[in-house]
C-alpha cells in the first residue's frame, strides 16, 4: 500500500503539470478544431527560455519568470497564429494542411534550438530542485509541489479568464458554435488568435513549472507531446476542464504503473491508455457514446 | 496508355543516366536516398489515396529493418528472405492495428497512429536491444545483398521502386482505387452504396506497411548498417515520408517521386555543406518544406503544377484547342479521366430469395426505438411495406423520420425493436451489406464524393453493387435523369435540381427492392417537383417499393399509397394519404395544439 502511495502521490503531482499543458492544447482544439502537433514545442521553448533566464547570470527562479514567460508565449502565439495558423482554419474538410503546417512548425522550432544550444541536455536547479518531505512514508519532492501548486492557480485563473471576461465568453461561444458566434458579433479571427496565444502561453507555463526537475533538450517535447494528446483525448477533445482531470489521471497512470513495470516503459502504459480511450469512447471518458453499425 | 508509360520511362532514364554518370561517393549515396525515400513515400502514400494520414509508418519501417537484421544476426538469413518476412510481418500487425483504428474518423485516425512506433520502439530498446549493427558478409553478394558497387543499391532500389508504383498504378485503375477515393471524399455515402470502407482500408494499409518494411531493408543495408532503434522506429522517418508525399502530390501515385527528387538532394547537400556547424539542416528542409506547402500547395506540386500549366496554355494559346495545347496538357496535367479502366466484375452478391408481389413485406420494422442520451427520438415504431409500393413518411421537423432512416441504412443502430428486409432480420448487418441485399437511399442534405465527377459518383455505387458493367451501367443510368452532358464534368458545377437528379441515379444504379428518399422534393421548384417523380416512377422496377420522406403534403398525397404521420417519435396515424392529412392529430402535430384549441373554442 505505502509502495503504490510513494508513485500515487507523485503521479498526481506531475498530473497537475500535465494537466496545465494539455489545457492550452485542449483550449485551441475546442475553439478553432486544430490539432496543434508543434504544441509540445511551443512547451520545449518555454523551458529552454526559463533555462535562459535562470543560468544566463540573472538567476532568475523559473516560478519567478513565469508571468513573464505566460507575456511572452501569449504574443509569440498570437503571432504564429497571425503569420501561419489562420490559413489553414476553416478547411474542414481536410485536415492534413494543419497536421503538416503544425509537425513542420514544431520540426523548424526543435532545429533551430538544435543549432542555437545544442542537443546537450539543460537542467535548472534552484536550491530547492532535490529537497522535499517526508509526510509519513511518503516523500514529495518541493520542485514537483510547487509544479502542482502552481497548476491549480492556473487552473482557477484560466476558470476565471473564460467565465467571467468578455474575451473568455467569446472563445467560449466561439468553441460551442464557431459560425453562431460569428452571427453574434464575435470577431472570429481575433478570438481564435487570443485563443490560440492563451492556449500556447497555458502550455508554456506548464513547460516551465517542469523544468526544475525535467532536463532540456531541444527533441523533448516528442515525450510529451502524445502524453498532452492522450489527457485531452481522455477528457474530451475540446473540453479545457475535461482535458484538465484527463492531465491527472494520466499523470497518475504513469507513475503508478512503476509498481509493476520498469520506469523505462511508463509512456507504453500512457499510449496504450491513449488508444484504449480512443477505440471505446472516442469522446472522452465523460463524452457521450455515438455508435453506428 | 502511353501517358501511364511515359513517367516510367523517364524515371529509369533519369536514374540510369544519374548512376552512369555520378563516380563519387556522396553523390551516389544521395542518389540512393533519392530512390529509398521515393520508395517509402509511395508506400505512405496509398493509405493517402483514402484521406487517412498516418504518422505511424515508421512502425513498419521499424519492424521491417529489426525483423531482418535479427534473423540475419541469429541464424544468418539471407536479408532477401528477411525481407519478405519483414513485409510479411508488418502487414500482419497492420491488419491488426487497423481493425479498431479505422473505425475512427478523420484526425482521429492520425492521432491514434502516433503511438504505435512509440510504443514498440520503447519496448525494444527496454526489453531488446536498443541498437543492432547488421554482420557482413562479403563471401555472397547477391544473397546478403552485400554488393561492393554502391551502383548496385541504386538498381535495386529502382527495381523496387518500379514494383511499388506499379502497385500504386494498378489500385488507382481497379475498383480499388475508386473505393479508396470514394473514402477519401465521403466515407458515410461511400458505407451508404456498398464500399466496405474498413476491408479496403485494411488492404491499403497492409499493401503500405508490407511496402514500408520493405524500404527499411534497403535502407539500412545499402545507408545505415546498422539497426538503431531511435531512428528506424522515430518520427523523422514519418516526416520524411511526409514530406515526400505532400511535396509532390498527396495521394498521388507519382507525387512522392517528384517530392523525393527536390527534397532529398536539397537537404543532404546542405547538410554536406553546412551540417557541421549547422546540426539540424536536413531536419530544417523537411519543416520548411511541409510549412510551404501547407500554405501554399495543399495539394503537392503536380497538381499545382497541372494547373500552372493549364492556365499557362490558356494565356499562351491564340486559338483554344490547339494540338500544341492539348499535348501539353496531356503530358503534364492529364485531364480528369473518363471513366475507369476496369472493375473486376464479381459474383453477384444478392441473396437467390426474391421478393414477389403478393408475397412477404419488402420492409418490417417492429417496436424500433432510439435514443440519443436523454431525448428520445423514436418509440414503438412498428409498419411495413409491401414490394412495388409507395409509403411517404410526414411529420414535423425533428418528428424522427431521418432516423428512421439512418436505422434503416444501418447509419444508427436501434436501441430496441427489429427490422425485416425481405423477410431477413438485417439488425446487425452493416450499412455496405445492406446496400448489396437492394436498400438504397438518397440523402436529406444531398451528399456526393465531391472529388470525383458525376459520372465516378454513380460508378462507385455500381461498383459497391457489383454491377456488370459499372462505367455503362452508370452511363446509361445518367442518361436516363438527363445528366449525360454534365457526366464527366464537376460536381461543384451541378444545379440543386441537378443533384437530386445524380442522388437518384447512384441510388437506382443498383436497381434496389427498397428505395429511400429523403426531402427529395426540398429546393426544388414547382416544375422540377413535378418532373422529379415522374423521373423516379419511369427508373425503378415495378417490384421496387418506394419510401419518401417529405414536407411537401400536396406532392406526397398524390404520389404515395399510403402515408405515415410520425410526431415526437411514436405514429400517431397510418393510411391512405387522405385518412392520415384529415387526421385531427395530424392537424395538431404540423400546425400546434393551441391553434386545435382555438378552433375548437370558435
Amino acid at each position: 500500500m505505502t509502495e503504490f502511495l510513494q508513485f500515487l502521490v507523485p503521479g498526481i503531482l506531475i498530473g497537475g503539470v500535465y494537466a496545465l499543458l494539455a489545457s492550452g492544447l485542449g483550449l485551441i482544439f475546442g475553439v478553432m478544431r486544430v490539432v496543434n502537433f508543434a504544441q509540445a514545442d511551443f512547451m520545449m521553448l518555454a523551458m529552454y527560455l526559463s533555462w535562459a533566464l535562470f543560468a544566463g547570470g540573472i538567476g532568475m527562479d523559473p516560478f519567478v519568470a513565469m508571468p513573464g514567460i505566460f507575456a511572452v508565449f501569449l504574443l509569440l502565439g498570437m503571432a504564429i497564429h497571425w503569420l501561419f495558423i489562420r490559413f489553414v482554419i476553416g478547411r474542414h474538410e481536410n485536415h492534413d494542411a494543419q497536421v503538416i503546417l503544425t509537425l513542420g512548425l514544431g520540426l523548424i522550432f526543435q532545429n533551430l534550438i538544435l543549432i542555437r544550444y545544442s542537443s546537450e541536455p539543460r537542467v535548472v536547479a534552484p536550491s530547492y530542485a532535490n529537497t522535499g518531505d517526508f509526510i509519513g512514508d511518503i516523500f514529495i519532492s518541493r520542485a514537483r509541489l510547487y509544479a502542482f501548486l502552481l497548476s491549480l492557480l492556473v487552473a482557477a485563473l484560466l476558470f476565471l479568464f473564460l467565465n467571467r471576461t468578455g474575451t473568455g465568453r467569446a472563445i467560449r461561444a466561439a468553441s460551442e458554435n464557431w459560425e453562431a458566434a460569428t452571427y453574434m458579433g464575435i470577431n472570429i479571427d481575433r478570438t481564435n488568435r487570443i485563443a490560440f496565444g492563451v492556449g500556447v502561453a497555458l502550455t508554456a507555463v506548464g513547460g516551465a513549472a517542469l523544468v526544475t526537475f525535467q532536463s532540456i533538450t531541444p527533441f523533448v517535447g516528442l515525450r510529451f507531446v502524445v502524453v498532452m494528446f492522450a489527457a485531452v483525448v481522455l477528457g474530451g477533445l475540446g473540453s479545457v476542464s475535461g482535458a484538465f482531470v484527463g492531465g491527472v489521471l494520466i499523470g497518475i497512470i504513469q507513475s503508478v504503473s512503476q509498481v509493476w513495470t520498469s520506469a523505462a516503459v511508463k509512456n507504453v502504459w500512457v499510449f496504450a491508455l491513449f488508444l484504449l480511450i480512443l477505440y471505446v469512447r472516442p469522446n472522452g471518458l465523460f463524452g457521450k457514446v455515438q455508435r453506428a453499425i | 496508355m502511353t501517358r501511364r508509360l511515359l513517367p516510367f520511362v523517364v524515371l529509369v532514364a533519369a536514374v540510369a543516366l544519374l548512376n552512369g554518370w555520378l563516380y563519387q561517393r556522396f553523390h551516389v549515396r544521395v542518389l540512393t536516398l533519392a530512390v529509398v525515400w521515393a520508395l517509402a513515400g509511395v508506400a505512405w502514400n496509398l493509405m493517402a489515396k483514402a484521406g487517412q494520414i498516418s504518422l505511424g509508418h515508421s512502425a513498419f519501417v521499424g519492424i521491417g529493418a529489426y525483423g531482418f537484421t535479427v534473423l540475419l544476426r541469429e541464424g544468418g538469413t539471407s536479408p532477401w528472405t528477411g525481407m519478405v518476412i519483414g513485409m510479411g510481418a508488418a502487414a500482419v500487425v497492420a491488419f491488426v492495428i487497423g481493425l479498431p483504428t479505422f473505425r475512427l474518423k478523420g484526425f482521429y485516425f492520425t492521432l491514434a497512429t502516433i503511438s504505435f512506433p512509440l510504443i514498440l520502439e520503447l519496448l525494444v530498446s527496454h526489453y531488446g536491444e536498443p541498437e543492432l549493427t547488421v554482420p557482413f558478409h562479403p563471401e555472397n553478394q547477391w544473397k546478403f545483398m552485400e554488393f561492393s558497387n554502391a551502383h548496385t543499391y541504386v538498381w535495386v532500389g529502382l527495381g523496387m521502386l518500379i514494383v511499388a508504383l506499379l502497385i500504386s498504378e494498378l489500385i488507382d485503375v481497379t475498383s480499388f482505387g475508386f473505393a479508396l477515393r470514394a473514402i477519401r471524399d465521403n466515407e458515410v455515402l461511400a458505407r451508404a452504396v456498398g464500399i466496405r470502407t474498413v476491408a479496403w482500408k485494411s488492404a491499403a494499409f497492409m499493401i503500405s506497411a508490407a511496402l514500408s518494411a520493405a524500404m527499411a531493408v534497403l535502407w539500412v543495408k545499402a545507408v545505415l548498417r546498422v539497426t538503431v532503434a531511435e531512428e528506424v522506429f522515430g518520427i523523422t522517418v514519418v516526416i520524411v515520408m511526409l514530406s515526400v508525399a505532400f511535396v509532390g502530390g498527396v495521394g498521388l501515385t507519382w507525387g512522392p517521386v517528384v517530392g523525393a527528387a527536390f527534397l532529398i538532394p536539397l537537404a543532404m547537400f546542405l547538410d554536406d555543406s553546412i551540417g557541421e556547424a549547422v546540426p539540424g539542416a536536413q531536419e530544417l528542409v523537411y519543416a520548411a518544406a511541409l510549412v510551404l506547402v501547407a500554405l501554399l500547395i495543399p495539394r503537392g506540386i503536380l497538381p499545382a503544377a497541372g494547373r500552372g500549366c493549364r492556365w499557362l496554355a490558356t494565356r499562351l494559346s491564340p486559338t483554344p484547342g490547339l494540338p500544341v495545347r492539348q499535348l501539353l496538357q496531356r503530358v503534364v496535367a492529364p485531364p480528369p479521366r473518363p471513366s475507369p479502366l476496369l472493375s473486376v466484375p464479381r459474383r453477384p452478391r444478392r441473396p437467390v430469395v426474391l421478393a414477389q408481389a403478393g408475397e412477404a413485406p419488402v420492409l418490417e420494422v417492429e417496436n424500433v426505438a432510439k435514443s440519443f442520451g436523454a431525448n428520445r427520438v423514436l418509440s414503438d415504431v412498428s409498419f411495413t411495406v409491401d414490394a412495388g409500393t409507395r409509403v411517404g413518411i410526414i411529420g414535423p421537423n425533428g418528428a424522427g423520420k431521418t432516423t428512421l432512416f439512418n436505422i434503416m441504412t444501418a447509419h444508427l443502430r436501434a436501441d430496441a425493436g427489429r427490422i425485416r428486409f425481405k423477410s431477413i432480420p438485417i439488425d446487425r448487418i452493416r450499412a455496405p451489406r445492406r446496400y448489396e441485399l437492394g436498400i438504397s437511399r438518397t440523402f436529406q442534405v444531398p451528399q456526393g464524393f465531391g472529388g470525383m465527377s458525376p459520372l465516378d459518383n454513380v460508378v462507385v455505387a455500381a461498383i459497391g453493387a457489383s454491377v456488370r458493367h459499372p462505367v455503362d451501367a452508370s452511363m446509361a443510368m445518367l442518361e436516363r435523369v438527363g445528366l449525360t452532358s454534365k457526366a464527366l464534368g464537376q460536381l461543384s458545377a451541378l444545379t440543386v435540381a441537378e443533384i437530386k437528379s445524380l442522388e437518384l441515379a447512384r441510388a437506382m444504379v443498383s436497381d434496389p427492392e427498397l428505395l429511400l428518399l429523403d426531402e427529395p422534393l426540398a429546393g426544388l421548384n414547382e416544375a422540377e417537383r413535378d418532373r422529379f417523380f415522374q423521373i423516379v416512377d419511369d427508373l425503378v422496377a415495378p417490384h421496387t417499393a418506394i419510401v419518401v420522406i417529405e414536407h411537401s403534403v400536396r406532392s406526397l398525397v398524390r404520389y404515395a399509397e399510403s402515408v405515415v404521420a410520425l410526431d415526437e417519435g411514436r405514429i400517431i396515424a397510418h393510411g391512405s394519404p387522405d385518412d392520415v392529412v384529415s387526421d385531427p392529430r395530424v392537424i395538431e402535430a404540423y400546425l400546434g395544439s393551441k391553434w386545435m384549441e382555438r378552433a375548437r373554442d370558435q
